[in-house]
């Protein structure tokens, strides 16, 4: 599959990036291609171009606060879990992504 | 007859320790000394030490002392001494008051466990004591109401001249075994209280005239100046009533003994002392090595109580009557000096919470007291002076605990801020003497009046401006409103007889300002000469290097100034045409911009060439990262924020002039603010770092049981590497962002982190427990390791944010964490930590 995921946190300092560290892993072990864009305290960044998202077959939000520009993600199916989950489950969070 | 005029010189009037000094002076010549208050027409017998407090008299009061009799001319003498050098300095051993602390609204959840009873009040004296209370019943003088009826005056008189006596040794005895000079010099006072003729003759009429019994003379007297002391203007004075009723007191005892209520009590075991009044003679009598905190009635911070607390070291918290009634015999007590908090019944989670604290107390005092004393010096012998700025005198103590060696900028806008008119030159005089006098011969430079259109002055009537940093303010106004400019230097001049005062001259771009500064400093000093008012003929004037072309004409400038400083803030605001509050322009906002450095650069060049030395007391010189360009740079002195201080020493203690240059060369030939940056990173980053983290924020092997205590001893290390200023408020941080949700990870990591005003450089501190720790309720995995985030709130700093995202990302491999669980030592976890954040 591919994936585009955003992950954000509301101090933007860590869990931001842990989430995102942890959705890459996770999806190279299974065999997935994802990119990640994280939405911190320095910003954006690895941010998801239209081509990226076009050539996607679904979204991630790991999020506890409003995505930023969301309305890039509207012809995509999103799949949206609080930050937390993201980082403790990541392996139940993929699997909800096959069904 | 002689009469000598004088202003009176303490801040806090003229209460009991300058009245006895007053008194000292005057009893080797049988000539009659007066003292006048020509303010309020008050007038005391310059031997009774009771009728010169009684005069009610306030700093800066106009006085005079009428000197008559056969040695008068002699008396004249030595009176005009005392009062020219002895008088001013009477006050230099009164601990100036802690600052009263604002009671913390927040407190960590840790406080509102079980049945802890948290009791807020005003701190008096810092410090944490634990231990259970004891409650002192007080002695009351009003108690003294006895009988008067067929009394025996002669037989009065007899009883009260004998306790007089007794209590006088007892005195004599205390004053000769103090504990300390504080305790000594109080117990002198007391002593020429006792001994003061105004009180022992209106006691002494009562009895034989009035027919009163002794126990009633006391009591009526005491009274009588107890009303003269609490009409007093003199908050001091006012709290003086606690002396007399102390003596008053003690001669009851005397007379009464066993009638009266005993409030001393030995003590035998440790306990908290709590008290509504404690009267100076008592907390002397307490055994002190019991006694581990005061809780104390409604009683003021220079109550001679509160300071012979603090000289002791006794942590000291007053409470309302209210909340002082609720406290419990015997019950657990823990006195909070620091946040003005005293707890009932702490229960365990909170004792070993304020265990930590203590910990971190005593490894503070530590490490002030190692580096307080040690000068500022490169790894190449080159010394720097290090300086504190300064808003006001109650900061005074601070800057000399922390180490200055100087205070390089007080500012004095706060004198004339919110009031309705401007201070007069004896309010200002007071002001700069107390600075001179408390830095005992160390610089103090004065900064005139720095105020323009965004802070107006309702006397001064100066424009609303649109653009008022471009304005009209500073030196710039000086010209329409030289009188109060006079009126300031003068007060400068005065005080700088105590001290070495030098005066700097803010937001001067042409060398007129400076000219007319140095013309209205000779016409103040004419007009103190004319009315024959001692004061200072020489002084510095220096320039504060704001203005872009302040900087570039060091040299030109340098003929009318004696020195300069660079203001840094102000300084690259101008240059680079970047307002630093807009938050849009944060980046551009860089002291490393190079061609700032170049300015720098010229500044300092010229400088030098003329023979001038070169300070700066802008935020560039209190950054650690910063000071490697600074030393490049040649400043002659550092002047900052007291609480930057020891960082700063110790930065610069491991600093190589010549390196400094080095780097400071190559700077100059980089292309953007980013390039120096990492230049300047790269050579932070060799040997050790002041980066991210460092082997004093890791403690292996730590004590914490709970989620509180491990987020506390997390924020205390960081506060001791000298990350964070006040521990407490990072604490509030952390834990409102924990509320959200708790940071455990479920992989044996808990990750607190919080952004806060009170942490100076992003960094990281890391802690393994003893035990591991259940983190937030029913957590899957206990926490073995805490891993704590602090991130200054207005983060500009972005390659802190980067290395701390990249730290936080490698913390989701298991390699990288097994590495930090298994780690034998704080070595291997640094070492571990610094490998992660140096890859790509």
């Amino acid at each position: 599959m591919k994936i585009v995921a955003v992950t954000a946190c509301p101090t933007g300092i860590a869990h931001t990036y842990m989430a995102a560290e942890q959705l890459e892993k996770t999806a190279r072990q299974l065999g997935h291609q994802i990119k990640v864009e994280t939405q911190g305290a320095m910003g954006i960044e690895n941010e998801l171009s239209a081509v990226d998202i076009q050539g996607a077959d679904l979204a991630i939000f790991a999020a506890d606060i409003a995505v930023q520009n969301r309305e890039r993600f509207a012809d995509l199916k999103i799949v949206e879990v609080a930050v937390q989950d993201a980082i403790k489950n990541p392996a139940a969070l993929f699997s909800r992504l096959a069904e | 007859m002689i009469a000598i005029d004088f202003a009176f010189p303490l801040v806090n009037g003229l209460h009991a320790r300058p009245a006895s000094l007053m008194q000292e002076a005057c009893l080797p010549f049988t000539a009659a000394c007066r003292f006048c208050n020509l303010r309020n027409g008050q007038q005391a017998d310059v031997k009774s030490v009771l009728e010169l407090v009684a005069s009610d008299t306030a700093a800066q009061d106009a006085c005079r002392l009428e000197i008559s009799g056969a040695d008068e001319k002699k008396a004249g003498r030595a009176l005009r001494a005392f009062l020219r050098q002895d008088l001013p300095r009477a006050d230099d051993n009164l601990p100036p008051p802690a600052s009263a602390t604002v009671q913390a609204a927040w407190l960590p959840p840790v406080f509102q466990h079980g049945t802890v009873r948290v009791l807020p009040g005003r701190a008096l004296a810092a410090g944490i004591g634990s231990a259970r209370a004891l409650i002192l019943q007080k002695t009351r003088m009003i108690a003294l109401g006895f009988a008067s009826g067929k009394k025996d005056a002669k037989n009065e008189l007899r009883l009260f001249q004998d306790a007089c006596r007794e209590v006088e040794a007892e005195l004599r005895s205390q004053a000769a075994t103090a504990k300390n000079a504080t305790a000594a010099a109080i117990m002198k006072a007391h002593l020429a209280m006792i001994s003061d003729p105004g009180f022992r003759e209106r006691i002494n009429d009562l009895i034989a005239k009035r027919k009163k019994s002794a126990g009633q003379a006391l009591g009526e007297t005491t009274a009588h100046y107890t009303r003269i002391l609490q009409k007093s203007h003199s908050v001091y004075l006012r709290e003086r009533v606690g002396d007399l009723q102390d003596l008053a007191a003690q001669l009851g005892e005397r007379l009464y003994g066993p009638s009266l209520p005993k409030a001393h009590q030995s003590l035998c075991a440790p306990c908290i002392v709590v008290a509504a009044t404690l009267p100076p003679s008592e907390l002397l009598g307490l055994e002190h090595k019991y006694l581990r905190g005061l809780v104390l009635g409604d009683i003021g911070l220079t109550s001679h109580t509160a300071i012979l607390a603090r000289s002791f070291g006794i942590p000291a918290v007053s409470l309302s009557p209210r909340e002082l009634g609720e406290i419990v015999s015997s019950g657990q007590l823990v006195v909070d000096g620091r946040r003005g908090l005293v707890i009932q019944e702490p229960g365990p989670a909170l004792k070993r919470y304020y265990r930590l604290e203590e910990m971190k107390l005593r490894l503070q005092a530590g490490q002030l007291a190692a580096l307080r004393g040690r000068p500022a010096q490169t790894t190449d012998g080159l010394r720097i002076e290090i300086a504190a700025n300064i808003g006001g005198t109650k900061e005074l103590a601070g800057a000399w605990r922390h180490g200055a060696e100087a205070i390089g900028l007080f500012r004095t806008e706060t004198l004339f801020l919110e009031r309705d008119t401007a201070p007069d030159e004896d309010e200002q005089l007071a002001a700069y003497r107390q600075a001179a006098i408390s830095a005992k011969g160390r610089p103090v430079i004065i900064r005139t009046l720095d105020i323009g259109g965004d802070k107006p002055l309702p006397y001064l009537n100066l424009p609303q401006e649109e653009n008022p940093n471009l304005g009209y303010r500073a030196v710039r106004f000086y010209g329409e409103h030289e009188d109060l400019i006079r009126c300031q230097l003068r007060a400068i001049l005065r005080a700088a007889r105590h001290g070495n005062l030098k005066i700097m001259v803010p937001m001067v771009s042409a060398i007129e300002e400076v000219r007319l500064l140095r013309r209205l400093l000779a016409e103040a000093g004419a007009e103190l000469r004319e009315r024959k008012i001692p004061h200072a003929d020489n002084i510095e004037v220096g320039i504060m290097v704001e203005t872009p072309a302040a900087a570039l004409f060091v040299d030109q400038l340098g003929r009318e100034a004696d020195f300069f400083s660079v203001g840094s803030n102000d300084l690259l605001q101008y240059f680079l045409a970047v307002d630093r509050g807009s938050a849009r322009l944060g980046e551009l906002y860089s002291p490393l911009h190079p061609a700032f450095l170049r300015l720098l650069f010229q500044a300092a060049a010229q400088a030098r060439k003329a023979k001038r030395w070169l300070g700066i007391c802008g935020e560039m010189a209190a950054n650690p990262e910063y000071l490697p360009l600074i030393i490049g740079l040649g400043f002659d002195e550092l002047s900052m924020a007291a609480p930057a201080i020891p960082a700063v020493k110790e930065r610069i203690a491991r600093l190589d002039s010549g390196a400094c240059r080095a780097l400071l060369n190559q700077a100059l030939h980089c292309a953007s603010a980013k390039e120096v940056a990492r230049l300047l990173g790269e050579f932070n980053g060799r040997g050790e770092t002041m980066e991210v983290i460092a082997a004093e924020l890791i403690r292996l092997d730590s004590p914490s049981r709970s989620a509180d205590e491990a987020i506390k001893e997390l924020c205390d290390l960081l506060e001791l590497g000298g990350r964070v200023q006040n521990a407490h408020e990072l604490e509030e941080a952390v834990w409102k962002r924990e509320e959200t949700f708790a940071t455990d990870l479920g992989l044996g990591f808990a990750l607190p982190h919080g952004k806060a005003a009170t942490v100076r450089t992003g960094s990281v501190a890391f802690l393994r427990p003893r035990r591991p720790i259940r983190w937030g309720g029913k957590s899957s995995a206990p926490v073995q390791a805490v891993l704590m985030i602090a991130i200054p709130a207005a983060a500009k700093g972005e390659e802190h944010l980067k290395l701390i995202a990249r730290l936080s990302r490698r913390l989701m491999h298991e390699d990288f964490r097994e590495t930090l669980l298994a780690a034998k030592d704080a070595k291997t976890v640094l070492a571990a930590i610094r490998t992660c954040l140096a890859a790509k």
